[in-house]
């Protein structure tokens, strides 16, 4: 973990605490309402769908399809030894949609991730400190 | 609509700030916004201890203290690029529930001088460390608007076919309408080293920042100070300068941070523009120019279409062939927009103030024995654009 040189978020611990909890152990979960069932990302203290307080986390499958990507030549810091690198909305399986950095295509040809659009993708975890590993999405569909 | 405040009031002056563009000399945000109020008061033939309504994104407080009033009425609502446009929408209101006859809309942005000035200054970002975009956004490189736009537009080329070229004409008939305007920082070789005609081919060929954005694709980052004077209907008709009419005012708001955009082609434009449209007993085949906030081609591209001006996925017919270019049948942007004229990091003030030129006659900024940008459009409807495609104001602006 000492190679991890992104910045790193400061988690949440009264909002988020379940999240970050769960993401040390490779596990991604996700808040879910049981009064309308949905799940909802990012984590609040009341459903933003049927503004219900009743909440729970559950563990999600850790999958979901690409919804759109850009491609950043320009960063600051550590990522800008990166650029060109590709950042992606993902469409959980469960529902609701997470950001990430994208691996497994090429940020050399957009047109080519363009055509994976809607393809299968899913989540690994770099270990950035104590308290936080980082979600990352590969395509691999 | 019950007591509807279509046309209780009117824009009656615009001022802009002395110097604008890439300043020699740096000038604080406060200093560009009195100049324009200052410039602006001098237009309607007032003094600045007149203003009895005062409004600006966050400073409002700070501008009464620096000219000495104690305003009757006052707007902070702080949501961005468009907060300017929701100014307006809340003046109507204010005026047509009889709380104060004349009010002011400023905004003065050292956009660009900022970097010369003592570390501390004004500037965005930030935000709360424990909040969405610090946790589940921002770890993974984006840097700030660029960077986050750009998948909008990616999403819009999937959904409908559209294209980069697509786009790029917005950037080439904006950059036209700047080559008519003398205070346009992409106005002439003489402006700047990069002014003058681009074609498609240059904003492709440009760097890129965020594909599928190049760097023509997005918006300059300079000084500016522009304020608007609003009046009453009944105090309007004693000015020297024909009322612009607020006809119709809508706002709305979408999300902030991009994770809680549900769709990537749609922002709240349809719902402020309808309103706005509603009040003011029109609609989009009415109007005869726009002034759509331009931080990116794809925020004209996609606001279009919301306001109804094409159908989703149909901007291109829009502004292909020039159309929206000077000479063309359906003028928008005609100060050059922020492409090619200024943006100082809020545009929305820079829209109110060309528009209400527009419709008041006095937008010919020709010198130099060069064409000027009047246009003889009766109507023009306004859109600003705040945050992350997040909140838009929308303002239907007739003359008599
Ligand atoms: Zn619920």
């Amino acid at each position: 973990m000492a190679d991890y040189n992104k910045p790193i978020p400061i988690p949440d611990p009264m909002t988020n605490g379940p999240y970050w909890e769960g993401a040390k152990q490779g596990k991604f979960m996700l808040p879910r309402c049981t009064s309308c069932n949905k799940v909802h990302f990012y984590p609040r203290i009341i459903c933003p769908n049927c503004g219900s307080r009743s909440l729970e986390w559950i563990e999600a499958t850790g999958e979901g399809y690409l919804h759109t990507f850009a491609v950043q030549h320009r960063a600051m810091g550590a990522w800008a030894e990166e650029a060109p690198f590709v950042t992606a909305y993902i469409d959980l399986k469960e529902g609701d949609r997470v950001f990430t950095v994208l691996r497994g295509v090429d940020p050399t040809k957009p047109e080519e991730i363009f055509k994976k659009i809607g393809a299968l993708c899913r989540v690994e975890w770099d270990e950035a400190n104590d308290a936080v590993s980082m979600p990352y999405w590969r395509l691999v569909g | 609509m019950a007591n509807n405040p279509s046309k209780a009031a009117a824009i009656i002056a615009a001022g802009e700030a002395d110097q604008i563009g890439y300043l020699e000399t740096p000038k604080t945000d406060m200093m560009l916004g009195v100049e324009a109020i200052y410039n602006a008061c001098r237009e309607a033939g007032i003094s600045t201890k007149d203003i009895e309504g005062i409004a600006n994104p966050g400073g409002a407080n700070a501008y009464a203290e620096y000219l000495g009033i104690v305003p009757k009425w006052v707007d902070t609502t702080a949501v961005g690029g468009c907060s300017f446009q929701i100014h307006l929408a809340h003046m109507l209101a204010g005026i047509n529930a009889g709380m104060f006859d004349i009010g002011v809309i400023v905004n003065g942005q050292a956009g660009y001088s900022r970097r010369n000035f003592p570390r501390g200054g004004a500037g965005g970002g930030g935000g709360d460390p424990l909040g969405p975009d610090a946790q589940f956004v921002n770890p993974y490189g984006t840097t700030g608007a660029p960077s986050q736009y750009s998948h909008a537009m990616t999403r819009h080329m999937h959904e409908y076919g559209t294209t980069k070229e697509d786009f790029a004409e917005i950037a080439v008939n904006t950059r036209q309408w700047a080559m008519l305007n003398p205070r346009a920082v992409m106005h002439s070789k003489e402006t700047n080293p990069n002014g003058g005609p681009i074609t498609v081919d240059d904003v492709l060929n440009s760097r890129l920042i965020s594909w599928p954005l190049n760097l023509l694709d997005v918006c300059l980052v300079t000084d500016h100070g522009g304020a608007v004077v609003v009046a009453s209907a009944a105090a309007a008709k004693s000015f020297r300068k024909p009322p612009v009419w607020v006809a119709g005012a809508g706002e709305a708001i979408g999300h902030q941070t991009m994770l809680e955009m549900k769709d990537f082609t749609a922002t709240s434009a349809v719902a402020s523009s309808q309103r706005a449209y509603k009040m003011a007993g029109m609609g989009p085949e009415d109007m005869e120019m726009a002034m759509i906030y331009d931080s990116f081609t794809l925020t004209v591209g996609i606001t279009i279409e919301m306001l109804g001006l094409t159908r989703r996925g149909e901007f291109p017919s829009l502004v292909k062939n020039g159309n929206t270019a000077p000479g063309g049948k359906f003028p928008m942007n005609t100060n050059g927009g922020g492409l090619s004229f200024n943006h100082s990091g809020m545009y929305g003030m820079q829209l109110l103030v060309e528009s209400y030129r527009q419709l008041s006659g006095t937008a010919e900024d020709g010198i130099h024995g060069i064409a000027g940008k009047q246009t003889n459009a009766n109507t023009c409807i306004v859109n600003g654009t705040g945050g992350t495609l997040s909140a838009t104001g929308t303002v239907v602006l007739t003359r008599d």
